[in-house]
């Protein structure tokens, strides 16, 4: 599992921040803009964080 | 180098990848512009026609010149010119969920298969060959851990900016709220939200998918050296002085939230 951590967690990162561009999105079509802005800047940390996950898997040596 | 000089199966493989490179790409620009175009009947006038066909002479040109950049930035660039004419040609009722997909398909079809055969080069035969030892031993796990993780970042590269475009245009609740609050701008209000999921996968692309990648091409020497500075600091036992001023602060914004609910 250990082995996997890093890899799974990138995935999970990665993908689950593109519930919070489809919810800026979902903003944006309701005029609400500054919701749509504060929900677009969670979803790039979430998806920042996951970029790190994947780095840390590329460099994990076993 | 000479033409006649080179040898016969560097030139079939860079005729492969000329025909490859110009059939997907004249498949995506009849999907994307001439098919919508003839259904909606917008090539009308000399203007629209020249434009229309815009896409496909950068096309010529790149596979003539063999160039990165037209094939994979000016063509596809190119491609929004029509669109950005007569946004209607990029109405989602015309494309339907499954002819989207069908159509996406295609454009990262021609995007992988473009890149894939610019960069390609047949290596020259070996005078001699020898295997390594180290090939006849399994694959270890790190090497194994790293393809994985780059097929990953390719499908999400693709799946990831599909998603947000599909989202725009054939949500039902995106689309009733698009209906609603922007009565009779639907369509111009629609292409603004595509372009800005385009844009935004841009970013994301450059500074999550492709900022992943760079530093592992050389081994990613800043990440290994944090690890190897947090490795020593873990060994001490000790928190860092960051540690105790967090909890510090995270102290005192509690006793100000609590002094605020309560006074």
């Amino acid at each position: 599992m250990r082995r996997y951590f890093f890899e799974v967690l990138a995935l999970a990162l990665i993908g689950g921040s593109m519930f919070f561009f489809k919810e800026a999105i979902d903003y944006l079509a309701r005029r609400d803009y500054v919701a749509s802005l504060i929900v677009m800047m969670i979803g790039l940390a979430v998806i920042t964080v996951g970029k790190e996950m994947a780095r840390l898997a590329l460099v994990q040596r076993d | 180098m000479d033409a006649a000089a080179e040898p016969v199966p560097e030139r079939r493989w860079r005729r492969f990848a000329d025909v490859v490179a110009l059939t997907l790409g004249a498949n995506v620009w009849l999907s994307l512009v001439i098919i919508p175009s003839v259904q909606i009947g917008a090539l009308r006038g000399t203007a629209t026609l020249v434009v229309a066909l815009l896409p496909l002479l950068v096309l010529g040109a790149g596979i003539a010149v063999r160039s990165e950049l037209l094939l994979l930035g000016g063509f596809p660039s190119t491609l929004l010119a029509p669109i950005s004419l007569n946004p209607a040609i990029a109405a989602a009722h015309l494309f339907g969920p499954v002819r989207f997909f069908v159509v996406a398909l295609g454009v990262v079809a021609y995007l992988l298969a473009g890149s894939y055969f610019m960069a390609f080069h047949e290596p020259a035969t070996p005078r001699s060959a020898r295997p390594l030892a180290s090939s006849t031993e399994p694959r270890a796990d790190r090497w194994r851990r790293r393809e994985r993780v780059y097929w990953t970042l390719t499908a999400l590269s693709v799946v990831c900016p599909l998603l947000g475009i599909y989202w725009v245009n054939f949500d039902p609740a995106i689309n009733a709220f698009m209906q609603q609050m922007y009565p009779g701008r639907v369509a111009s209000m629609s292409t603004l939200l595509n372009v800005t999921v385009l844009a935004l996968w841009l970013v994301v692309y450059l500074h999550v998918f492709l900022g992943a990648l760079k530093p592992h091409r050389t081994g990613d020497r800043e990440l290994v050296t944090d690890l190897g500075i947090l490795r020593s600091q873990a060994k001490s036992g000790r928190p860092r002085l960051r540690f105790h001023l967090a909890v510090a602060a995270a102290l005192i914004l509690m006793g100000v939230l609590v002094y605020m609910r309560r006074g």
